[in-house]
Protein backbone atom coordinates (compact mmCIF):
# COMPACT_ATOMS: atom_id res chain seq x y z
CA UNK A 1 0.00 0.00 0.00
CA UNK A 2 2.44 2.60 1.20
CA UNK A 3 4.93 1.59 -1.47
CA UNK A 4 2.24 2.22 -4.00
CA UNK A 5 1.47 5.60 -2.54
CA UNK A 6 5.10 6.62 -2.63
CA UNK A 7 5.29 5.43 -6.18
CA UNK A 8 2.54 7.72 -7.34
CA UNK A 9 4.21 10.75 -5.88
CA UNK A 10 7.49 11.12 -7.74
CA UNK A 11 8.52 14.04 -5.52
CA UNK A 12 9.21 11.63 -2.66
CA UNK A 13 11.52 9.53 -4.75
CA UNK A 14 13.52 12.48 -5.95
CA UNK A 15 16.85 12.36 -4.15
CA UNK A 16 18.54 15.47 -2.82
CA UNK A 17 20.64 16.84 -5.64
CA UNK A 18 24.15 18.13 -5.78
CA UNK A 19 22.82 21.64 -5.06
CA UNK A 20 23.33 21.53 -1.30
CA UNK A 21 27.02 20.93 -1.78
CA UNK A 22 27.49 24.07 -3.86
CA UNK A 23 28.35 26.48 -0.99
CA UNK A 24 30.89 23.99 0.36
CA UNK A 25 32.29 23.35 -3.10
CA UNK A 26 32.60 27.10 -3.75
CA UNK A 27 34.33 27.70 -0.43
CA UNK A 28 36.80 24.86 -0.91
CA UNK A 29 37.53 25.71 -4.54
CA UNK A 30 38.02 29.43 -3.98
CA UNK A 31 39.84 29.38 -0.67
CA UNK A 32 41.56 26.00 -0.71
CA UNK A 33 42.16 24.60 -4.19
CA UNK A 34 43.00 27.91 -5.89
CA UNK A 35 45.46 29.13 -3.20
CA UNK A 36 47.19 25.73 -3.00
CA UNK A 37 47.52 25.42 -6.79
CA UNK A 38 48.74 29.03 -7.00
CA UNK A 39 51.37 28.23 -4.38
CA UNK A 40 52.52 25.14 -6.24
CA UNK A 41 52.86 27.17 -9.44
CA UNK A 42 55.26 29.49 -7.66
CA UNK A 43 57.59 26.52 -7.15
CA UNK A 44 58.22 26.32 -10.90
CA UNK A 45 58.05 30.04 -11.71
CA UNK A 46 60.10 31.73 -8.97
CA UNK A 47 62.65 33.19 -9.18
CA UNK A 48 62.74 32.10 -12.85
CA UNK A 49 60.64 29.49 -14.66
CA UNK A 50 62.07 25.99 -14.43
CA UNK A 51 62.71 23.13 -12.07
CA UNK A 52 65.76 24.64 -10.36
CA UNK A 53 63.99 24.74 -6.96
CA UNK A 54 63.49 21.00 -7.04
CA UNK A 55 67.06 20.48 -8.21
CA UNK A 56 68.25 22.49 -5.21
CA UNK A 57 66.07 20.53 -2.80
CA UNK A 58 67.21 17.15 -4.06
CA UNK A 59 70.81 18.13 -4.72
CA UNK A 60 71.71 19.71 -1.40
CA UNK A 61 72.76 17.54 1.54
CA UNK A 62 71.21 19.93 4.07
CA UNK A 63 67.75 19.41 2.64
CA UNK A 64 68.31 15.67 2.26
CA UNK A 65 68.95 15.58 5.99
CA UNK A 66 65.69 17.36 6.72
CA UNK A 67 63.75 14.84 4.60
CA UNK A 68 65.54 11.98 6.31
CA UNK A 69 64.89 13.44 9.77
CA UNK A 70 61.22 13.88 8.98
CA UNK A 71 60.77 10.29 7.81
CA UNK A 72 62.79 8.96 10.70
CA UNK A 73 60.76 10.82 13.32
CA UNK A 74 57.44 9.93 11.67
CA UNK A 75 58.44 6.24 11.53
CA UNK A 76 59.61 6.08 15.13
CA UNK A 77 56.57 8.02 16.38
CA UNK A 78 54.22 5.71 14.48
CA UNK A 79 55.92 2.54 15.73
CA UNK A 80 55.94 3.67 19.37
CA UNK A 81 52.36 4.92 19.16
CA UNK A 82 51.11 1.61 17.75
CA UNK A 83 52.95 -0.45 20.38
CA UNK A 84 51.73 1.71 23.28
CA UNK A 85 48.18 2.14 21.95
CA UNK A 86 47.42 -1.53 21.27
CA UNK A 87 47.32 -2.86 24.87
CA UNK A 88 45.34 0.21 25.99
CA UNK A 89 42.79 -0.17 23.19
CA UNK A 90 42.59 -3.89 23.96
CA UNK A 91 41.75 -3.20 27.61
CA UNK A 92 39.32 -0.42 26.71
CA UNK A 93 37.47 -2.76 24.36
CA UNK A 94 36.71 -5.30 27.09
CA UNK A 95 36.92 -3.32 30.34
CA UNK A 96 33.84 -2.84 32.54
CA UNK A 97 32.21 0.41 31.32
CA UNK A 98 32.60 2.20 34.68
CA UNK A 99 36.37 1.78 34.66
CA UNK A 100 36.61 2.33 30.92
CA UNK A 101 34.81 5.66 31.01
CA UNK A 102 37.48 7.05 33.35
CA UNK A 103 40.21 6.11 30.88
CA UNK A 104 38.15 7.45 27.98
CA UNK A 105 37.65 10.70 29.92
CA UNK A 106 41.41 11.09 30.39
CA UNK A 107 42.04 10.42 26.69
CA UNK A 108 39.45 13.01 25.63
CA UNK A 109 40.76 15.56 28.15
CA UNK A 110 44.27 15.15 26.80
CA UNK A 111 43.08 15.32 23.19
CA UNK A 112 40.92 18.42 23.68
CA UNK A 113 43.42 20.37 25.74
CA UNK A 114 44.98 23.16 23.74
CA UNK A 115 47.90 21.86 21.66
CA UNK A 116 50.22 24.65 22.78
CA UNK A 117 49.35 24.00 26.42
CA UNK A 118 50.35 20.36 26.11
CA UNK A 119 53.55 21.22 24.25
CA UNK A 120 54.41 23.91 26.81
CA UNK A 121 54.02 21.35 29.59
CA UNK A 122 56.46 19.02 27.84
CA UNK A 123 58.92 21.86 27.30
CA UNK A 124 58.95 22.48 31.05
CA UNK A 125 58.95 18.79 32.00
CA UNK A 126 61.79 17.84 29.66
CA UNK A 127 64.14 20.77 30.16
CA UNK A 128 67.62 20.31 31.68
CA UNK A 129 66.46 21.31 35.13
CA UNK A 130 62.98 19.86 34.61
CA UNK A 131 61.09 17.44 36.81
CA UNK A 132 62.06 14.36 34.84
CA UNK A 133 65.80 15.01 34.95
CA UNK A 134 65.61 16.10 38.59
CA UNK A 135 63.74 12.93 39.58
CA UNK A 136 66.09 10.63 37.70
CA UNK A 137 69.08 12.30 39.33
CA UNK A 138 67.51 12.18 42.79
CA UNK A 139 66.96 8.46 42.64
CA UNK A 140 70.51 8.07 41.35
CA UNK A 141 69.76 6.61 37.92
CA UNK A 142 71.80 9.31 36.19
CA UNK A 143 74.47 11.73 37.36
CA UNK A 144 74.19 14.23 34.52
CA UNK A 145 70.91 15.65 33.15
CA UNK A 146 69.83 13.81 29.99
CA UNK A 147 69.42 15.95 26.88
CA UNK A 148 65.67 15.45 26.46
CA UNK A 149 64.75 18.63 24.65
CA UNK A 150 65.90 20.49 21.52
CA UNK A 151 66.59 17.15 19.89
CA UNK A 152 64.73 14.26 18.30
CA UNK A 153 64.10 12.59 21.69
CA UNK A 154 62.00 15.57 22.77
CA UNK A 155 60.16 15.66 19.46
CA UNK A 156 59.40 11.94 19.67
CA UNK A 157 58.06 12.11 23.23
CA UNK A 158 55.89 15.14 22.46
CA UNK A 159 54.57 13.69 19.21
CA UNK A 160 53.75 10.26 20.68
CA UNK A 161 51.83 12.08 23.40
CA UNK A 162 49.76 13.95 20.84
CA UNK A 163 49.19 11.00 18.49
CA UNK A 164 48.19 8.37 21.10
CA UNK A 165 44.46 9.28 21.20
CA UNK A 166 44.28 9.15 17.38
CA UNK A 167 45.57 5.59 17.49
CA UNK A 168 43.75 4.32 20.60
CA UNK A 169 40.22 5.48 19.74
CA UNK A 170 39.85 3.88 16.27
CA UNK A 171 41.63 0.74 17.47
CA UNK A 172 39.04 0.26 20.24
CA UNK A 173 36.41 0.12 17.50
CA UNK A 174 38.36 -2.50 15.56
CA UNK A 175 38.90 -4.67 18.63
CA UNK A 176 35.27 -4.42 19.73
CA UNK A 177 34.18 -5.66 16.32
CA UNK A 178 36.11 -8.92 16.76
CA UNK A 179 33.89 -11.79 17.85
CA UNK A 180 35.21 -13.13 21.19
CA UNK A 181 33.99 -16.58 20.12
CA UNK A 182 36.86 -16.87 17.64
CA UNK A 183 39.29 -16.67 20.55
CA UNK A 184 37.27 -19.04 22.67
CA UNK A 185 37.35 -21.49 19.80
CA UNK A 186 41.11 -21.14 19.58
CA UNK A 187 41.46 -21.87 23.30
CA UNK A 188 39.19 -24.90 23.02
CA UNK A 189 41.30 -26.23 20.19
CA UNK A 190 44.33 -26.01 22.42
CA UNK A 191 45.99 -22.79 21.32
CA UNK A 192 48.16 -21.15 23.97
CA UNK A 193 47.35 -17.50 24.76
CA UNK A 194 50.46 -16.47 22.87
CA UNK A 195 49.40 -18.47 19.79
CA UNK A 196 45.89 -17.06 20.00
CA UNK A 197 47.33 -13.55 20.14
CA UNK A 198 49.77 -14.07 17.28
CA UNK A 199 47.49 -16.00 14.97
CA UNK A 200 44.04 -14.58 15.72
CA UNK A 201 43.86 -11.34 17.71
CA UNK A 202 46.74 -9.59 15.95
CA UNK A 203 45.77 -10.52 12.36
CA UNK A 204 42.13 -9.55 13.00
CA UNK A 205 43.13 -6.15 14.35
CA UNK A 206 45.64 -5.52 11.57
CA UNK A 207 43.26 -3.41 9.43
CA UNK A 208 42.72 -1.06 12.37
CA UNK A 209 46.43 -0.93 13.13
CA UNK A 210 47.26 -0.21 9.49
CA UNK A 211 44.63 2.53 9.16
CA UNK A 212 45.50 4.21 12.46
CA UNK A 213 49.23 3.85 11.90
CA UNK A 214 49.00 5.36 8.44
CA UNK A 215 47.02 8.29 9.84
CA UNK A 216 49.57 8.89 12.58
CA UNK A 217 52.42 8.63 10.07
CA UNK A 218 50.81 11.13 7.70
CA UNK A 219 50.02 13.57 10.51
CA UNK A 220 53.56 13.27 11.87
CA UNK A 221 55.15 13.98 8.47
CA UNK A 222 53.58 17.41 8.24
CA UNK A 223 53.48 18.37 11.90
CA UNK A 224 54.70 21.86 12.64
CA UNK A 225 54.04 23.04 16.19
CA UNK A 226 55.50 20.31 18.39
CA UNK A 227 58.69 19.66 16.38
CA UNK A 228 59.35 23.38 16.22
CA UNK A 229 59.01 23.89 19.98
CA UNK A 230 60.58 20.63 21.21
CA UNK A 231 63.13 20.09 18.45
CA UNK A 232 66.48 21.71 17.94
CA UNK A 233 67.64 23.95 15.12
CA UNK A 234 70.18 21.39 13.96
CA UNK A 235 67.60 18.69 13.23
CA UNK A 236 64.71 20.54 11.70
CA UNK A 237 61.68 18.76 10.27
CA UNK A 238 60.08 19.42 6.90
CA UNK A 239 57.12 21.56 8.00
CA UNK A 240 59.34 23.80 10.11
CA UNK A 241 61.76 24.16 7.20
CA UNK A 242 58.93 25.19 4.85
CA UNK A 243 57.69 27.81 7.32
CA UNK A 244 61.21 29.13 7.78
CA UNK A 245 61.85 29.38 4.02
CA UNK A 246 58.72 31.51 3.64
CA UNK A 247 58.68 33.49 6.87
CA UNK A 248 62.31 34.28 7.52
CA UNK A 249 64.04 33.75 4.19
CA UNK A 250 61.15 34.92 1.97
CA UNK A 251 62.23 32.26 -0.52
CA UNK A 252 58.80 31.49 -1.97
CA UNK A 253 60.09 29.38 -4.83
CA UNK A 254 62.04 26.94 -2.66
CA UNK A 255 59.43 26.98 0.11
CA UNK A 256 56.60 26.09 -2.23
CA UNK A 257 58.66 23.36 -3.90
CA UNK A 258 59.21 21.77 -0.47
CA UNK A 259 55.49 22.23 0.26
CA UNK A 260 54.65 20.44 -2.98
CA UNK A 261 56.80 17.45 -2.03
CA UNK A 262 55.07 17.28 1.37
CA UNK A 263 51.66 17.55 -0.30
CA UNK A 264 52.47 14.83 -2.82
CA UNK A 265 53.65 12.33 -0.19
CA UNK A 266 50.71 13.10 2.09
CA UNK A 267 48.10 12.74 -0.64
CA UNK A 268 49.62 9.49 -1.90
CA UNK A 269 49.45 8.00 1.60
CA UNK A 270 45.91 9.37 2.06
CA UNK A 271 44.82 7.65 -1.13
CA UNK A 272 46.41 4.43 0.09
CA UNK A 273 44.54 4.74 3.38
CA UNK A 274 41.22 5.35 1.62
CA UNK A 275 41.82 2.18 -0.37
CA UNK A 276 42.66 0.26 2.80
CA UNK A 277 39.68 1.27 4.89
CA UNK A 278 37.26 2.80 2.41
CA UNK A 279 35.98 6.37 2.52
CA UNK A 280 32.94 5.36 4.54
CA UNK A 281 34.90 3.91 7.44
CA UNK A 282 37.27 6.87 7.48
CA UNK A 283 34.55 9.45 7.65
CA UNK A 284 32.60 7.56 10.27
CA UNK A 285 35.64 7.72 12.49
CA UNK A 286 34.57 10.56 14.75
CA UNK B 1 40.05 -16.10 26.09
CA UNK B 2 41.95 -12.97 25.12
CA UNK B 3 38.79 -10.91 24.67
CA UNK B 4 37.12 -12.06 27.86
CA UNK B 5 37.83 -9.60 30.66
CA UNK B 6 36.98 -12.07 33.41
CA UNK B 7 39.13 -14.88 32.08
CA UNK B 8 42.35 -13.11 31.17
CA UNK B 9 44.18 -14.25 34.28
CA UNK B 10 47.60 -12.74 34.99
CA UNK B 11 47.54 -11.00 31.63
CA UNK B 12 44.72 -8.79 32.87
CA UNK B 13 46.82 -7.41 35.72
CA UNK B 14 49.67 -6.66 33.33
CA UNK B 15 47.45 -5.00 30.75
CA UNK B 16 45.55 -3.00 33.37
CA UNK B 17 48.83 -1.84 34.88
CA UNK B 18 50.06 -0.74 31.48
CA UNK B 19 46.78 1.04 30.73
CA UNK B 20 47.07 2.85 34.06
CA UNK B 21 50.60 3.99 33.19
CA UNK B 22 49.48 5.30 29.79
CA UNK B 23 46.53 7.10 31.39
CA UNK B 24 48.96 8.69 33.87
CA UNK B 25 51.23 9.69 30.98
CA UNK B 26 48.27 11.32 29.22
CA UNK B 27 47.19 13.11 32.37
CA UNK B 28 50.68 14.17 33.50
CA UNK B 29 51.18 17.38 31.46
CA UNK B 30 47.64 18.59 32.11
CA UNK B 31 47.87 18.19 35.89
CA UNK B 32 51.45 19.41 35.95
CA UNK B 33 50.64 22.68 34.20
CA UNK B 34 47.78 23.45 36.57
CA UNK B 35 49.96 22.81 39.65
CA UNK B 36 52.76 24.88 38.15
CA UNK B 37 50.50 27.87 37.59
CA UNK B 38 50.06 28.19 41.37
CA UNK B 39 53.78 27.76 42.11
CA UNK B 40 55.80 30.78 43.18
CA UNK B 41 59.02 29.99 41.29
CA UNK B 42 59.63 32.13 38.21
CA UNK B 43 62.02 29.43 37.01
CA UNK B 44 59.25 26.81 37.19
CA UNK B 45 60.93 24.78 39.93
CA UNK B 46 58.87 21.76 40.89
CA UNK B 47 57.60 21.07 43.48
CA UNK B 48 57.17 24.83 43.98
CA UNK B 49 58.75 26.45 47.06
CA UNK B 50 55.39 28.05 47.92
CA UNK B 51 51.99 28.70 46.37
CA UNK B 52 50.76 31.94 44.87
CA UNK B 53 48.17 33.57 42.61
CA UNK B 54 50.54 36.17 41.23
CA UNK B 55 50.78 34.64 37.74
CA UNK B 56 47.02 34.91 37.40
CA UNK B 57 47.22 38.55 38.57
CA UNK B 58 49.92 39.20 35.97
CA UNK B 59 47.80 37.47 33.33
CA UNK B 60 44.73 39.59 34.04
CA UNK B 61 46.80 42.77 34.36
CA UNK B 62 47.89 42.45 30.73
CA UNK B 63 44.93 43.40 28.50
CA UNK B 64 46.60 41.75 25.48
CA UNK B 65 45.73 38.27 26.85
CA UNK B 66 42.05 39.03 27.28
CA UNK B 67 41.91 40.73 23.93
CA UNK B 68 43.50 37.73 22.23
CA UNK B 69 41.03 35.38 23.95
CA UNK B 70 38.08 37.49 22.81
CA UNK B 71 39.44 37.61 19.26
CA UNK B 72 39.77 33.82 19.27
CA UNK B 73 36.25 33.37 20.63
CA UNK B 74 34.81 35.72 18.02
CA UNK B 75 36.60 34.07 15.10
CA UNK B 76 35.90 30.52 16.32
CA UNK B 77 32.19 31.26 16.80
CA UNK B 78 31.80 32.69 13.32
CA UNK B 79 33.86 29.91 11.73
CA UNK B 80 31.86 27.24 13.60
CA UNK B 81 28.48 28.69 12.54
CA UNK B 82 29.58 28.96 8.92
CA UNK B 83 31.12 25.48 8.90
CA UNK B 84 28.01 23.87 10.42
CA UNK B 85 25.56 25.61 8.03
CA UNK B 86 27.67 24.92 4.94
CA UNK B 87 28.50 21.42 6.19
CA UNK B 88 24.85 20.61 6.89
CA UNK B 89 23.80 21.58 3.37
CA UNK B 90 26.69 19.62 1.90
CA UNK B 91 25.92 16.56 4.04
CA UNK B 92 22.43 16.19 2.53
CA UNK B 93 23.98 16.13 -0.94
CA UNK B 94 26.78 13.77 0.14
CA UNK B 95 24.49 11.27 1.87
CA UNK B 96 21.38 11.36 -0.30
CA UNK B 97 22.49 12.83 -3.60
CA UNK B 98 22.74 10.55 -6.58
CA UNK B 99 25.20 12.10 -8.91
CA UNK B 100 28.46 11.14 -10.50
CA UNK B 101 31.58 11.91 -8.52
CA UNK B 102 29.87 11.93 -5.15
CA UNK B 103 32.74 10.11 -3.47
CA UNK B 104 35.26 12.39 -5.15
CA UNK B 105 33.34 15.39 -3.82
CA UNK B 106 33.34 13.90 -0.33
CA UNK B 107 37.09 13.35 -0.57
CA UNK B 108 37.65 16.91 -1.79
CA UNK B 109 35.60 18.48 1.00
CA UNK B 110 37.50 16.46 3.61
CA UNK B 111 40.97 17.20 2.16
CA UNK B 112 41.62 20.27 4.39
CA UNK B 113 41.73 17.85 7.32
CA UNK B 114 44.42 15.72 5.69
CA UNK B 115 46.66 18.25 3.98
CA UNK B 116 49.45 19.39 6.34
CA UNK B 117 48.29 22.68 7.79
CA UNK B 118 51.59 24.36 7.05
CA UNK B 119 51.00 23.94 3.29
CA UNK B 120 47.52 25.46 3.52
CA UNK B 121 48.82 28.18 5.85
CA UNK B 122 51.42 29.54 3.44
CA UNK B 123 49.06 29.10 0.48
CA UNK B 124 46.19 31.06 2.03
CA UNK B 125 48.65 33.60 3.47
CA UNK B 126 50.02 34.36 0.00
CA UNK B 127 46.53 34.37 -1.52
CA UNK B 128 45.09 36.75 1.08
CA UNK B 129 48.05 39.10 0.75
CA UNK B 130 47.25 39.33 -2.93
CA UNK B 131 43.50 39.93 -2.58
CA UNK B 132 43.79 42.22 0.44
CA UNK B 133 42.39 39.92 3.15
CA UNK B 134 45.70 39.43 4.97
CA UNK B 135 45.53 40.14 8.70
CA UNK B 136 41.76 40.76 8.66
CA UNK B 137 39.04 39.11 10.73
CA UNK B 138 37.26 38.09 7.52
CA UNK B 139 40.44 36.38 6.33
CA UNK B 140 40.81 34.51 9.61
CA UNK B 141 37.16 33.40 9.55
CA UNK B 142 37.35 32.16 5.95
CA UNK B 143 40.58 30.23 6.50
CA UNK B 144 39.29 28.67 9.72
CA UNK B 145 35.95 27.78 8.12
CA UNK B 146 37.85 25.83 5.45
CA UNK B 147 39.76 23.94 8.17
CA UNK B 148 36.64 23.39 10.31
CA UNK B 149 34.42 22.17 7.47
CA UNK B 150 35.57 18.51 7.55
CA UNK B 151 35.00 18.42 11.31
CA UNK B 152 31.41 19.58 10.70
CA UNK B 153 30.73 17.27 7.75
CA UNK B 154 31.95 14.05 9.42
CA UNK B 155 29.52 13.92 12.39
CA UNK B 156 26.58 15.30 10.37
CA UNK B 157 26.92 12.80 7.53
CA UNK B 158 27.30 10.03 10.12
CA UNK B 159 24.06 11.13 11.83
CA UNK B 160 22.26 11.50 8.52
CA UNK B 161 23.31 8.03 7.40
CA UNK B 162 21.75 6.63 10.55
CA UNK B 163 18.46 8.43 9.95
CA UNK B 164 15.66 6.58 8.17
CA UNK B 165 14.56 8.78 5.28
CA UNK B 166 11.10 7.20 5.10
CA UNK B 167 10.21 9.17 8.25
CA UNK B 168 10.87 12.38 6.35
CA UNK B 169 8.84 11.00 3.43
CA UNK B 170 6.00 10.19 5.82
CA UNK B 171 5.90 13.84 6.91
CA UNK B 172 5.61 14.86 3.26
CA UNK B 173 2.83 12.36 2.69
CA UNK B 174 1.07 13.92 5.67
CA UNK B 175 1.20 17.27 3.94
CA UNK B 176 4.46 18.91 4.94
CA UNK B 177 6.50 20.63 2.28
CA UNK B 178 9.91 19.02 1.64
CA UNK B 179 11.61 21.96 3.35
CA UNK B 180 9.27 21.80 6.33
CA UNK B 181 9.83 18.06 6.65
CA UNK B 182 13.61 18.56 6.75
CA UNK B 183 13.34 21.40 9.24
CA UNK B 184 10.89 19.81 11.64
CA UNK B 185 11.53 16.09 11.27
CA UNK B 186 15.06 15.44 10.01
CA UNK B 187 16.99 18.21 11.76
CA UNK B 188 15.65 17.36 15.24
CA UNK B 189 16.49 13.71 14.59
CA UNK B 190 20.15 14.45 13.77
CA UNK B 191 20.64 17.16 16.40
CA UNK B 192 23.36 15.22 18.24
CA UNK B 193 25.40 15.09 15.05
CA UNK B 194 24.88 18.81 14.49
CA UNK B 195 25.85 19.53 18.09
CA UNK B 196 29.06 17.48 17.79
CA UNK B 197 29.79 19.28 14.53
CA UNK B 198 29.50 22.66 16.25
CA UNK B 199 31.84 21.62 19.09
CA UNK B 200 34.47 20.11 16.78
CA UNK B 201 34.31 23.05 14.36
CA UNK B 202 34.67 25.54 17.21
CA UNK B 203 37.68 23.68 18.64
CA UNK B 204 39.26 23.38 15.18
CA UNK B 205 39.38 27.17 14.97
CA UNK B 206 39.95 27.96 18.67
CA UNK B 207 43.05 25.73 18.84
CA UNK B 208 44.41 26.53 15.41
CA UNK B 209 48.02 27.75 15.54
CA UNK B 210 49.73 27.49 12.18
CA UNK B 211 47.44 29.51 9.89
CA UNK B 212 47.02 31.99 12.72
CA UNK B 213 50.77 32.53 13.05
CA UNK B 214 51.02 33.46 9.39
CA UNK B 215 47.84 35.55 9.28
CA UNK B 216 48.25 37.45 12.54
CA UNK B 217 49.06 41.15 12.45
CA UNK B 218 50.21 43.37 15.32
CA UNK B 219 46.61 44.50 15.79
CA UNK B 220 44.90 41.14 15.28
CA UNK B 221 46.11 38.05 17.06
CA UNK B 222 44.32 35.02 18.43
CA UNK B 223 45.04 33.35 21.75
CA UNK B 224 47.27 30.58 20.27
CA UNK B 225 49.34 33.27 18.52
CA UNK B 226 49.74 35.12 21.81
CA UNK B 227 50.82 31.90 23.57
CA UNK B 228 53.17 31.02 20.70
CA UNK B 229 54.78 34.45 20.88
CA UNK B 230 55.30 34.16 24.65
CA UNK B 231 56.65 30.60 24.34
CA UNK B 232 59.29 31.69 21.87
CA UNK B 233 60.51 34.33 24.32
CA UNK B 234 60.63 32.40 27.59
CA UNK B 235 58.75 29.76 29.56
CA UNK B 236 57.09 32.33 31.83
CA UNK B 237 54.67 30.93 34.47
CA UNK B 238 52.08 33.38 33.10
CA UNK B 239 51.70 30.93 30.20
CA UNK B 240 51.00 28.22 32.78
CA UNK B 241 48.22 30.38 34.23
CA UNK B 242 46.72 30.98 30.79
CA UNK B 243 47.08 27.28 30.00
CA UNK B 244 45.32 26.28 33.21
CA UNK B 245 42.35 28.44 32.29
CA UNK B 246 42.29 26.66 28.92
CA UNK B 247 42.31 23.29 30.71
CA UNK B 248 39.40 24.50 32.83
CA UNK B 249 37.60 25.51 29.66
CA UNK B 250 38.22 22.07 28.12
CA UNK B 251 36.88 20.37 31.25
CA UNK B 252 33.73 22.50 31.27
CA UNK B 253 33.25 21.86 27.57
CA UNK B 254 33.52 18.09 28.18
CA UNK B 255 30.97 18.23 30.98
CA UNK B 256 28.55 20.44 29.05
CA UNK B 257 28.93 18.15 26.01
CA UNK B 258 28.19 15.06 28.08
CA UNK B 259 25.14 16.70 29.66
CA UNK B 260 23.74 18.02 26.39
CA UNK B 261 24.32 14.70 24.63
CA UNK B 262 22.47 12.92 27.42
CA UNK B 263 19.61 15.40 27.18
CA UNK B 264 19.45 15.31 23.39
CA UNK B 265 19.45 11.55 23.18
CA UNK B 266 16.41 11.25 25.46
Amino acid sequence: MSGNLLHRQPILRRPDGVGGALPALTLITLFFVVPVVALLLRSVTEPVPGLQNYATLFGDGTYARVFLNTFLVATVVTAVTVIVAFPVAWMLAIMPPALGSIVFGIIILSMWTNLLTRTYAWMVLLQRTGVINRTLMDIGLISQPLPLINNLTGVTIGMVYIMLPFMILPLVGTLRAIDPMTLRAAALCGASPFDAFRRILLPLSLPGIAAGGLMVFVMSLGYFVTPTLLGGTSNMMLAAMIAQMIQSLLNWGLGSAAAFILLLVTMALYALQLRLVGAKRMTGGI
Amino acid sequence: MLLDYDRLGWLRAALLGFTGLVAAFLLLPVVFIVLLSFGSSRWLAFPPPSWTLKWYEELFADPAWLEAALTSARIATMAAILAVVIGLLASFALVRGQFRGRNTLRGLLLTPMVLPVVVFAIAIYAFFLRIGLGGTTAGFVIAHTVLALPFAIIPITAALEGFDKTIEDAAIVCGASPFEAKLRVTLPAIKIGIFSAAIFAFLASWDEVVVAIFMASPTLQTLPVKIWGSLRQDLSPVIAAASSLLVLLTLSLMIVTALIRRKLSK
